[in-house]
């Protein structure tokens, strides 16, 4: 076969698009011919050109064609991330709406207390000794004495302390009953006991 | 999600408002369409003009989209009818530029030094920088649709069948536009031969 008839043929077994037949023309042809063997190599070697030639992504590509698309409603837009933290945000949510009604409710509890102590309110008793039956915790009496007998001196802000401590030290002074925080947000069938 | 989900499948689930499908989509394929676009115009500007304009193409005819093809042979025949509008606009506008010219008017890559017939081994042959640039000027020079159909096989991998339904011509089309491209390219980077 004459070489310029086979080359169309050479081209297209370089692509991988020769038959069968085609194909083995080619190869027989190619065993003889250096010519032929040399226009092959040229042929591959141009399709080694056009995979290197390569066009850059500019690093705003993505970013400019989904505006342009949202911009023509071609696509969704993503949620809200207002909703995502809302979901996620639940659970602290939850407890910080808890504990703000605990501290309300606490301070409208009326209470009576000395206004001249001074120093640290007692947070804590001693832990009764065996044999004892003294309470672990002293009684609200107790507790006024130890106050006034401080000096009697409490800022406004530092009775509102005290205050606050003899209710968690003492649940019967909170009117209210007793609020399992954790009721609010557990789903019943979940918890124990 | 089991396995990977097919293009057709993400252009399914793009029409009924994924937004996430399309992004795989892009994913996929943006690399291709701008390397397609690249060496089809041959100007990095317009190439990312070009891609962005296939893009948004694909998604307002998203409803037209036939799963029967394959979404690549689909993508394809929009890119490369994008980018002849852009290569029409170009003509509209006069001659071509030359990629790089040293100001006296002629090529600067004129009288590069490449290597001769028996040197170009696919597997040796260096393409620097400025061979990559006359090969890409070499490639303008081609008629549009001999250009095409050499890039939609060696460059995108498609066969000779589906650049036929690409192009809208036969398989014979094909092959013999994509010889032909080949002794063009063949001719003119031989011309410079030292």
């Amino acid at each position: 076969m004459e070489c310029t008839e086979i080359r169309e043929i050479i081209s297209a077994y370089v692509d991988g698009e020769a038959s069968p037949e085609e194909a083995r023309r080619v190869e027989e042809h190619l065993g003889s011919c250096a010519e032929c063997r040399s226009a092959e190599k040229r042929m591959r070697a141009l399709g080694v050109a056009v995979t290197r030639t390569e066009g850059a992504v500019p690093h705003d590509f993505r970013e400019n064609l989904f505006a342009r698309m949202e911009a023509e409603d071609l696509l969704p837009k993503r949620r809200s991330i207002f909703v995502f933290s809302v979901r996620w945000a639940a659970v602290p949510l939850a407890a910080a709406a808890a504990m703000a009604l605990y501290v309300i409710s606490s301070r409208e509890a009326p209470r009576e207390l000395s206004s001249t102590a001074v120093g640290p309110p007692r947070v804590a008793s001693e832990m009764p000794g065996p044999g004892t039956t003294s309470p672990a915790v002293p009684g609200k009496e107790e507790r006024k004495t130890q106050v006034v007998a401080n000096g009697g001196k409490l800022s406004p802000e530092d009775r509102e302390i005290v205050a606050n401590l003899e209710i968690l030290e003492d649940p019967d002074l909170f009117d209210e009953p007793q609020i399992d925080e954790m009721e609010i947000f557990v789903p019943s069938s979940r918890r124990r006991g | 999600m089991d396995g990977m989900r097919t293009d057709a499948e993400l252009m399914e689930l793009y029409r009924r408002g994924s937004r996430d499908a399309f992004e795989e989509l892009y994913a996929r394929h943006h690399r291709r369409v701008i390397h397609f676009c690249y060496r089809m115009t041959g100007d990095q500007a317009r190439a990312e003009e070009a891609a962005q304009e296939v893009f948004l193409r694909i998604a307002r005819a998203a409803s037209t989209y036939q799963p029967t093809a394959r979404f690549t042979t689909w993508m394809y025949t929009i890119a490369r009818r994008t980018t002849l509008n852009f290569l029409r606009d170009e003509k509209e506008d006069g001659e071509k530029v030359p990629i790089h010219d040293n100001g006296e008017g002629r090529d600067a890559a004129e009288g590069l030094p490449l290597p001769g017939p028996e040197e170009w081994d696919p597997e040796r042959i260096a393409w620097g920088k400025q061979l990559k640039e006359k090969f890409l000027e070499a490639l303008q020079n081609l008629p549009e649709g001999h250009r095409s159909a050499l890039l939609l096989n060696r460059g995108e991998g498609l066969s000779y069948d589906e650049v036929a339904t690409v192009l809208n011509i036969t398989v014979q089309a094909v092959k013999s536009r994509i010889f032909r491209a080949r002794e063009a390219l063949l001719a003119e980077l031989s011309g410079v031969l030292k």
